[in-house]
């Protein structure tokens, strides 16, 4: 079970959070015209690296704030999580 | 080819069993080949089977990392069935099933393919009419299926829990008679000895470490073991297909998670068939050697890890228990994982990609096993006429952007609650 | 036959406690502090299994988690549990044990043919044959296969135990207690670091109780005794014996199953059988210790043959002699100590060395005591079929391929030593790299990915001094980095015997025209020859050969056989044994009992049960209640003997005649407030909201970003920068991440707080033509008119007292209101509607009556709204702004969303007018075409049209618009229907929604 630093609240074990996937994927902007090209991989293109990977978490259980994390994909080692606003070093 | 049989059995019983002959050979790579396949599991193998068989193609590699059948053929739950809502996953499995009908006999290997039955529990009046549309549909498309009640369903298995004190009662469900298992391992390695025998490379411990691709065209593929050139390459590496495609700079519309499963140790027969819970992701059948073999759901986050945490095997074994309060005095064996090409809406992929010459079989989501052999003969026939076949025609790369989509569930892209 | 084996000057048994048990339906005696194993042999019980393929007689072979054969059916406190190590369990009054897998019994076993026929039965033989007639695999082949496998029988009674969990947080954990982990748990918590000390078995000390040694001048037993003492009064240690780790997962996670109940004659109700512990330490300690592993020869599972060490167990421990004629065969110094054991108990053994002779302070301490040593012998093969008879041994020649001579030699027993293998499962399971250490042949821990030290035998240390050392060090260095604290321990003085280095030899050789099977793995049945054969054929990885063979894949998980088959594979592919590597150490170490695993999410506590506070009144009306999630909601009230349809038909017409009540707390309820609330639900939703009054509600769709419909609802607006939405049941949940996620990931600048208030607010619905006179008396004070209170209108109201939220929704097509009071008045509430409304005959109604309202009206709902669906599909596209931008609204400009034929809703009527469409039924054109039968859609809701008084469907159609008016036939062929149905619109009631105005 994975044990996670919410930026909020402090380490919590895993089952209070949900996951929330690539934290890399920029939703496009409103009101502008995006191609199919854009749109689709917005919606569907996902890089999933092995290694380090960016990803949100939403602690659902808690404090109800969604973060980021940087995980290993292959250790799960957790290297960093940060609020929202604040970038993964 | 030696042939297995009970009389060969015998006969080299009487040389001490000296006289086998290797299974398949362990050649190094040659310098080119018309095709190479990458990845020896089950959909690799098959493939490279299927080419040679159906369009007399055999100067073919697969390469593999390590051993083959070492991914997903080896790591799975053995369950074979067609019970899909969409034409395109329905047909193409169905397909796939009379394959499996005849595959120890075509592969004289006996891959001990056992069609007891599937049930889908349902636990709600909802449920069973989400069932009765998919079943009906099945039915449209000439695959066998059943609505079953409440009473049919304790003939089948009356040591579910059909007591008063139980969450989510047994409303019904729905079955796939014909659906069943396979000894997993043997797939793999049946489909590799005939492969084999028709003159199919197989190298293992050789690692893709880049691909040639000039003028838009694939030239050849670079390993560990060297370079080799071919001008068709097909990818069947689900679990690592986000790897390749890295190297090959592309992006699909794939994650990739982690799936565990676990048995308990053997016991005398109880359960005949496969049980799929409906009121949480849990999912039994029990060998031949008597172990129940269980899964449910994904550990939830992207992983490369082959190994998972307990908290997912808990909450499986919690449906496990809601299902069937009897497992709760057997014992958990063993727990292991394998690594899930998620795809986007839950079905495949299998599709010609921009680059000429380049195949894509992928996305198997965890329902890669039962599709080996449509899937096998799909992208042979895709790799060998440079066209999609009606089978796979559904299964394209195209298909999210254009929203032409076979979503089972209706989970959309949230890959890791599917 | 009255403990024959016992002897009184050793053990560590209560003997004033005499323990009767049965065995195969015979009566035993054995004492408190035995295990199941030490009190059969205690009796000269050895046979007690058949093997899993040859059924090959099979006795104990070691003494606790490292036996592969001693598996038995075991009844306690009347339930019978399959598969119980005999080695491990421990011995209660009255419990019965069976052998499994034999018939008719474990002494004659009619599958013992197959051992007589086993040269036809190789590894993977069932691969090569049962495949003609093709028939016979499904009818004869695979049955019998099945029915022989599997060992024990599962009882398939519900399980009544108790089962618990645990969360518990430390700075050290330390698993296993003997001297490594002693010394490392002392010198840690002498430190000041949290410890919890986990032991297996129920004594502590693990080889300090079998070993003759003296620590501080003390035996090992006694300063186990004396360390666990002290221990167990430290307030920050926490001491647990019947406890194993059993798995080592990410984030330095453990996990540890005790057993609680199991040893207890007469377990008091609320003590759990098992509980399990999910431990978060800063730093994981293992001390796990080795365990011994054979040498291989000629029938050398024949019952009687044991591990040396195990024998020494039972002696030490059990006071049980495993035997009175041993034979001691060994490469290595620690089976002398066996044999000075039984020297003690004025037994002679004879020592097979595989080592040329030499001597060391233990060899000649052995000499001494006149205990006759053969050097450079083996054994080739055990004779003796149900229990071990004598062994044919042979001189070693220089190079140990072959044997010299051979002469067989009488004996009761066999113990066997082919030196030890490290336990390093937790360490490979946390993540740590192994590696071969060619000094003891076996694998180590190397590098740790984890906050995980190995200290002891299980890093294969095999000496006292180095272990204390090591321990004491280790255990305060652990605390240090994490208590900062600097109290070192330092380690005791200890006198032990020295040992010589042990031999390489780990199998016999086979004579030239012999052929005794030689065993790798004992439970799956694995010889030497079966590896060969896969190794022949192909199959040279080390997974291959495991899954080819089956080694190491029975439920000792091959704790015995794995490292001689290593050898093995290594010796036939000419390699090194890391170069063959090792197939992964998988949780758990040892099989552990689902319950265990579960917990107390059983039976109805399987999923929170989420109650209306209305539930209670339901209940006395007799509701049928219906799972909505973790939500129970009123199906339908039950009058007399109606059944759902007449049920829901009679509270449905009551609705449309009179008014109906129907508890709608369920329903997600999230407060939106800020300012930018209007802009957020813009961007939420697909249609506009910008112009929303206050006090005014509005409907709503969302889409997910692909395009799909998500959920529907309304949304009102309270005050200035308040609103209040209202989710389907079902999606409650993903509605609220939903908006946090846009909330704080996409959109931070918006300001809006997004809180659920589902619980918050008990509500009802009210609905039907005298809906609006019950209001009126419920609030006197109110102006309810359709002018000061219009369709989708909302005012507050005080309801005798109770502040309540007042909306004009409608969800059955007919003047409703929905009203919500804080969760605490929901019941008062409902009672004065209940109360106020009888003069309009005011009748609850449930969610089956709900569906058939709204149903017919063609409201979409969950059935439609299926995960599959954009707007057009269910006719919400008058619903999608064509102005501004929203969540999902690109990806309506998807190919396949703007086809010409694209699906939509309509409603189907029967032609007969009569026959109730079943739901899940497909649309086609022709209800006997050949299949496959091209599908044009499904039927997605029924119900019975009380106002047109026949059946109503909604249907999702292809090219549903230009459908109207055509017959087609609804063809369910697993309910063997085919109804020819009419197309027609999906409003069957009140087209231009008059009803709801009014």
């Amino acid at each position: 079970m994975l044990y996670i630093k919410c930026p909020f609240c402090g380490y919590r074990s895993q089952k209070e959070f949900a996951y929330g996937g690539d934290g890399t994927v920029k939703r496009p902007e409103l009101n502008q015209n995006i191609s199919d090209e854009k749109w689709n991989e917005f919606l569907y293109l996902r890089k999933s690296p092995r290694g380090k990977h960016i990803e949100l978490w939403h602690h659902v259980a808690g404090c109800r704030q969604w973060f980021k994390v940087q995980r290993n994909t292959v250790t799960h080692e957790i290297f960093q999580t940060t609020k929202m606003n604040e970038e993964i070093k | 080819m030696q042939r297995y049989s009970i009389f060969s059995l015998i006969k080299n019983a009487f040389s001490k069993h000296e006289k086998w002959d290797l299974a398949w050979k362990d050649p190094s790579p040659k310098k080119e080949y018309d095709v190479v396949i990458i990845g020896g599991g089950g959909h690799g193998l098959a493939t490279a089977y299927y080419l040679a068989k159906e369009h007399n193609i055999t100067n073919i590699a697969i390469i593999e990392k390590g051993w083959i059948g070492g991914g997903n053929i080896g790591r799975n739950t053995t369950i074979i069935r067609s019970n899909f809502m969409y034409d395109d996953n329905a047909r193409f499995n169905e397909f796939g099933m009379n394959l499996w009908r005849n595959m120890s006999q075509e592969l004289n290997f006996n891959v001990m393919f056992s069609p007891r039955g599937i049930i889908n529990l349902a636990h709600s009046d909802a449920q069973m009419n989400a069932y009765a549309r998919r079943g009906n549909s099945m039915r449209l498309n000439g695959i066998d299926a059943a609505l079953l009640n409440r009473e049919e369903v304790k003939k089948i298995i009356p040591m579910a829990d059909f007591s008063e004190d139980v969450r989510y009662p047994i409303f019904g469900g729905l079955a796939q008679p014909s659906a069943g298992t396979a000894r997993h391992d043997a797939v793999a390695w049946g489909y590799a000895r005939q492969a084999d025998s028709m003159g199919v490379d197989i190298i293992q411990n050789c690692e893709v470490t880049g691909f040639d691709i000039s003028g838009g065209k694939i030239q050849g593929v670079r390993t560990s073991r060297g370079d080799i050139k071919t001008k068709k390459i097909g990818l069947c590496v689900a679990g690592s297909t986000n790897i390749l495609a890295e190297k090959l700079n592309m992006t699909l519309p794939i994650e990739t998670h982690l799936l565990q499963a676990c048995v308990s140790e053997p016991v005398k027969p109880v359960l005949d068939g496969v049980v799929t819970f409906g009121a949480g992701h849990f999912y039994i059948s029990q060998s031949d050697k008597g172990e129940m073999v269980m899964g449910g759901d994904l550990d939830g986050y992207n992983s490369y890890a082959q190994k998972g945490n307990l908290p997912t095997i808990q909450h499986v074994l919690t449906g496990g228990i809601a299902l069937f309060p009897f497992l709760s005095r057997l014992k958990m064996l063993r727990t292991w994982g394998g690594i899930m090409d998620m795809s986007m809406d839950g079905s495949p992929i299998i599709d010609k990609t921009h680059i000429d010459g380049l195949y894509l079989n992928c996305g198997w989501c965890y329902g890669g096993f039962k599709s080996v052999p449509s899937s096998g003969w799909t992208f042979a026939h895709t790799i060998a006429q440079d066209r999609v076949h009606e089978l796979n025609e559904g299964f394209s790369l195209n298909r999210f952007s254009k929203g032409y989509l076979l979503d089972e569930k209706g989970l959309g892209t949230k890959t890791w609650i599917s | 036959m009255s403990q024959s084996h016992r002897i009184s000057n050793e053990g560590l048994l209560n003997r004033n406690k005499e323990i009767s048990f049965k065995f195969n339906g015979k009566k035993y005696t054995g004492y408190e502090g035995d295990t199941l194993a030490s009190a059969l042999l205690a009796n000269g019980v050895h046979l007690v299994s058949r093997s899993f393929k040859y059924h090959r007689p099979r006795g104990f072979f070691g003494a606790g988690v490292d036996e592969p054969n001693a598996k038995l059916q075991i009844l306690l406190n009347g339930h019978s549990e399959p598969n119980v190590n005999a080695t491990e369990f421990e011995l209660v009054e009255g419990i019965e044990a069976t052998s499994q897998n034999c018939w008719p019994s474990v002494n004659f076993d009619v599958g013992a043919i197959n051992n007589f026929l086993n040269k036809f039965f190789p590894a993977g033989f069932y691969y090569k044959t049962f495949m003609w007639p093709k028939s016979f695999w499904y009818k004869i082949y695979e049955p019998f296969i099945r029915k022989t496998a599997g060992f024990g029988v599962a009882s398939i009674e519900k399980d009544r135990e108790r089962y618990e969990h645990k969360y518990e947080y430390c700075d050290l954990l330390v698993a296993g207690s003997g001297p490594a982990g002693l010394s490392s748990a002392y010198a840690a918590a002498k430190n000041g670091a949290k410890v919890i000390l986990a032991e297996d078995k129920p004594r502590f000390g693990g080889s300090l109780l079998t070993d003759e040694v003296t620590i501080d001048n003390l035996s090992g037993k006694a300063w186990t005794d004396k360390i666990i003492t002290e221990l167990k009064e430290m307030p920050n240690v926490i001491v647990k014996n019947r406890s194993q780790v059993f798995g080592y997962y990410d984030h330095n996670m453990t996990v540890m199953f005790e057993r609680t109940g199991d040893h207890i004659k007469d377990k008091p109700k609320y003590t759990p059988r098992q509980r399990l512990w999910y431990i978060r330490a800063k730093e994981v300690l293992l001390s796990t210790g080795s365990i011994e592993r054979p040498i291989i020869f000629g029938n050398n599972d024949t019952p009687g043959i044991l591990l040396s060490a195990a024998a020494k167990e039972y002696i030490k421990v059990y006071g049980v002699l495993v035997g009175k004629k041993p034979l001691i065969f060994t490469n290595n110094d620690s089976a002398y100590e066996t044999a000075l054991e039984f020297k003690k108990q004025g037994i002679d053994p004879i020592i097979l060395d595989t080592r040329e002779e030499h001597s060391s302070e233990l060899i000649d301490s052995v000499k001494n005591q006149n205990i006759k040593i053969r050097f450079s012998y083996a054994i080739i093969a055990a004779n003796g079929y149900k229990k071990v008879q004598s062994a044919l041994i042979g001189k070693l020649n220089k190079d140990k391929t072959k044997f010299e001579n051979s002469e067989t030699i009488q004996c009761d027993c066999i113990c066997v030593s082919g030196f030890w293998t490290p336990m390093v499962h937790l360490a490979s399971q946390s993540g740590n790299k192994l590696k071969f250490d060619d000094q003891i042949d076996a694998f180590v821990p190397y590098k740790s990915k984890q906050n995980e030290t190995s200290v002891g035998a299980s890093q294969g240390t095999f000496t006292l001094k180095d272990t204390l050392d090591d321990g004491f060090k280790t255990g305060f260095d652990l605390s240090k980095k994490i208590t900062n604290n600097n109290n070192s321990t330092s380690p005791p003085n200890v006198n032990e015997i020295k040992k010589n280095p042990h031999d390489k030899f780990w199998c016999s050789p086979l004579p030239k025209d012999k052929n005794f099977k030689r065993f790798v793995d004992f439970q799956n049945d694995v010889a030497v020859s079966d590896i060969e054969i896969a190794l022949r054929e192909g199959y040279r990885s080390i997974e291959h050969v495991k899954r080819y063979t089956t080694l190491g894949m029975a439920t000792d998980q091959g704790r015995t056989s794995n490292l001689n088959g290593l050898q093995l594979v290594a010796n036939v592919e000419k390699k090194i044994v890391p170069q063959v590597g090792h197939t992964t150490f998988r949780p758990p170490f040892t099989p552990i009992t689902i319950g265990t695993i579960v917990g107390r999410e059983v039976n109805m506590e399987y999923m929170p049960t989420r109650k209306t506070p209305m539930h209670s009144w339901h209940k006395k009306n007799n509701a049928v209640f219906v799972d909505a999630g973790a939500w129970k909601r009123p199906r339908y009230y039950k009058q007399g003997n109606e059944n759902l349809f007449e049920a829901s038909k009679r509270e449905a017409k009551n609705v449309r005649e009179h008014v109906g009540i129907c508890d709608v707390t369920s329903l997600g309820k999230i407060d939106i407030k800020g300012p930018d609330v209007a802009e957020f639900l813009n961007r939420v939703y697909t249609n506009s909201w910008s112009k929303l009054p206050i006090g005014k509600a509005k409907y709503g769709v969302m889409l997910r970003e692909d395009g799909i419909v998500m959920d529907d609802g309304t949304t009102t607006r309270i005050s200035e920068n308040h609103y209040h939405m209202t989710t389907t049941t079902a999606q409650a949940a993903n509605v609220l991440s939903h908006l946090e996620y846009y909330l704080q990931v996409v959109w931070p600048e918006l300001k809006v707080n997004v809180l659920s208030t589902t619980e918050q607010w008990a509500g009802a619905a009210l609905a039907g033509p005298k809906s609006r006179d019950v209001l009126a008396k419920l609030f006197p004070d109110l102006d309810v008119s359709n002018e000061a209170l219009p369709f989708m209108g909302y005012t507050e109201g005080n309801l005798f007292g109770v502040k309540a939220r007042i909306f004009r929704i409608s969800f059955s097509g007919e003047l409703a209101y929905e009203i919500n009071v804080e969760s605490d008045y929901g019941l008062f509430m409902w009672k004065k509607m209940i109360e106020i409304g009888k003069e309009f005959n005011i009748n609850p109604y449930g969610t089956e009556a709900l569906s058939t309202l709204r149903i017919e009206m063609g409201h979409v709902a969950g059935p439609e709204l299926d995960g599959r669906t954009i707007p057009y599909d269910v006719s919400l596209e008058g619903l999608v702004s064509k102005k501004k931008d929203f969540i999902g609204k690109r990806s309506l400009q998807k190919e396949a969303f703007n086809n010409s034929d694209r699906q939509k809703i309509v409603g189907l009527v029967p032609v007969d007018r009569k026959t109730n469409i079943p739901e899940g039924s497909h649309l086609v054109l022709d209800k006997n075409a050949k299949l496959p039968n091209p599908k044009l859609g499904h039927v997605s809701s029924s119900c019975w049209s009380f106002e047109n008084n026949n059946p109503f469907s909604l249907a999702i159609v292809k090219n549903g618009k230009n459908m109207i008016g055509k017959k087609l036939f609804a063809v369910s062929p697993l309910r063997d229907s085919a109804i020819e149905v009419e197309v027609i619109s999906s409003h069957y009631v009140d087209h231009e929604g008059k009803r709801v105005r009014s």
